[in-house]
């Protein structure tokens, strides 16, 4: 893990600034995984772990599971952030989605884009960590835009998502679920490209 | 038992061609891989593994095949490429501790010993290390899971003469134990000092394979002069070389030269020069 990762995972708490576009603070997670992953690579990591008696598509797992429970520590450092955020006194985010259950439904897909973009390039080869971070960033930033831009144009997102919990709740859960369910899809084809791809890769 | 079997491993790339690769290893002997650079010896022996995929072709380590057995045969065998160049900034200690865990039959009593024989400091770093400090420390790792099997490529590449000269009586001690070692190198010397059998690899296929004394006694070297050099001896030599006085020609050891010229049993180097030319 790169010392970065820890760090990026405190920035949950610019949930507390009051207008701003939250879904930049799960990209951090994006970036700890990418500066992993060049460690990784600056200190020849896979050259190393293949050496050991371990399957190649067991290092793709080790990988996997690791970024699952960097994703899964972020999201829930996020939680109470977002529950401080709603007590403030003040009005909710004028820049885009509030920090609510609708956020953490959208940040579950963007956080499953970035794994299958991510991964399927970095593992077609791994020493071209950079261009698998700069596409999957690309991919995830024009996600962010359309949503911000959809939260302000379309009714159902503005008047119904986009507001403080718990006031549409049951919409907002059922939405919850299916961001977790396509995260898990997503995050599930990403693994088996990377295994694929892995395997077939010359080292 | 055969420790490593490998048949017809062939590799296309475009610029170069792995073709059918056959070898086999027996047990307690020192093998020497030969060739010159990008002749296919780190292609070969990374295909073992499947670092690399080879295009067809066999691996058998220990009569299982390593597709089927990956996860047993690396808990057999030790492969070095070239001393360590991971975690360059990480304290021995701390890669020993991070391999460890991966061998069940690791012995820490004789990572010790090996740390002693080989002069190791755990609180350096590989950055820290010369060349030959690093093989030693593979070696070391390698040793301390009892691999049977030694698999190093160019381990004595960089190495000045004494220290390679360290590494060989290493070798030949591990070999005296019943360690298997299959090492590649271009550095013939090494392997006329302690190797039992060479295979040699010249543009992707092997020439040779063979116990070293069998193979080097198979040839003569000639000097001779620029006349004496004609068109139709060029022809039969296996290959001819510039020398301070003229030129050399190397013949098979059964093929009389024809007429009184100086000669003298050809060393392996002298076989791979004029063998390549």
């Amino acid at each position: 893990m790169h010392p970065t990762a820890p760090i990026f995972l405190m920035l949950s708490a610019m949930l507390l600034i009051p207008n701003y576009p939250y879904y930049v603070i799960f990209f951090y997670t994006g970036l700890a995984i990418f500066f992993t992953c060049l460690n990784g690579r600056e200190n020849h990591d896979v050259a190393y772990t293949v050496q050991l008696p371990v399957a190649k598509r067991d290092v793709v797992k080790a990988r996997f599971a690791f970024v699952l429970v960097l994703e899964g520590v972020q999201t829930a450092a996020a939680v109470p952030f977002a529950a401080l955020r709603q007590s403030f006194p003040m009005p909710g985010n004028e820049v885009g989605m509030d920090a609510n259950v609708a956020l953490f439904a959208f940040s579950f897909v963007l956080l499953g884009l970035f794994n299958l973009v991510f991964f399927s390039i970095y593992y077609r080869n791994v020493r071209k960590v950079g261009k698998a971070f700069v596409v999957s960033s690309i991919t995830v930033f024009v996600y962010m835009g359309i949503l911000e831009v959809c939260t302000h144009l379309i009714p159902f997102l503005r008047n119904r998502m986009d507001t403080p919990d718990p006031q549409y709740l049951t919409e907002k859960l059922i939405l919850l679920a299916a961001g977790i369910l396509l995260f898990a899809v997503l995050t599930w084809a990403a693994y088996q490209n990377a295994v694929r791809r892995f395997e077939a890769q010359d080292l | 038992m055969n420790i490593l079997t490998v048949e017809n491993l062939c590799k296309n790339y475009p610029a170069f061609q792995l073709k059918n690769v056959s070898f086999q290893l027996e047990k307690g002997k020192i093998t020497g891989f030969i060739g010159r650079n990008g002749a296919g010896k780190t292609t070969t022996l990374k295909s073992l593994f499947n670092f690399i995929h080879p295009d067809s072709g066999r691996v058998s380590f220990f009569d299982m095949e390593f597709a089927e057995h990956e996860l047993e045969i690396k808990q057999r065998v030790g492969f070095v490429s070239g001393g360590i160049d991971f975690y360059p900034n990480k304290r021995l200690r701390t890669i020993t501790a991070a391999a460890r865990p991966f061998y069940p039959q690791w012995d820490d009593g004789e990572y010790r010993k090996y740390l002693g024989l080989f002069a190791l400091d755990e609180t350096k770093t590989p950055a820290q290390l010369s060349a030959g400090m690093k093989v030693k420390y593979s070696l070391a790792l390698a040793l301390s899971h009892h691999a049977e099997l030694l698999i190093l490529d160019e381990p004595t590449s960089g190495l000045d003469p004494v220290s390679r000269d360290e590494l060989l009586e290493i070798f030949m001690d591990l070999c005296e134990k019943g360690v298997t070692i299959l090492f590649s190198t271009h550095i013939t010397s090494d392997l006329e000092k302690c190797a039992d059998q060479i295979i040699y690899i010249k543009n992707g296929a092997v020439l040779a394979q063979s116990e070293l004394r069998h193979f080097v006694s198979g040839y003569r070297i000639y000097d001779l002069t620029k006349e004496q050099l004609t068109p139709k001896l060029q022809a039969r030599s296996l290959g001819t070389a510039r020398s301070k006085y003229g030129y050399s020609v190397l013949l098979r050891a059964d093929e009389p030269l024809g007429f009184d010229a100086p000669e003298q049993q050809a060393t392996l180097e002298e076989i791979m020069v004029h063998l390549e030319k």
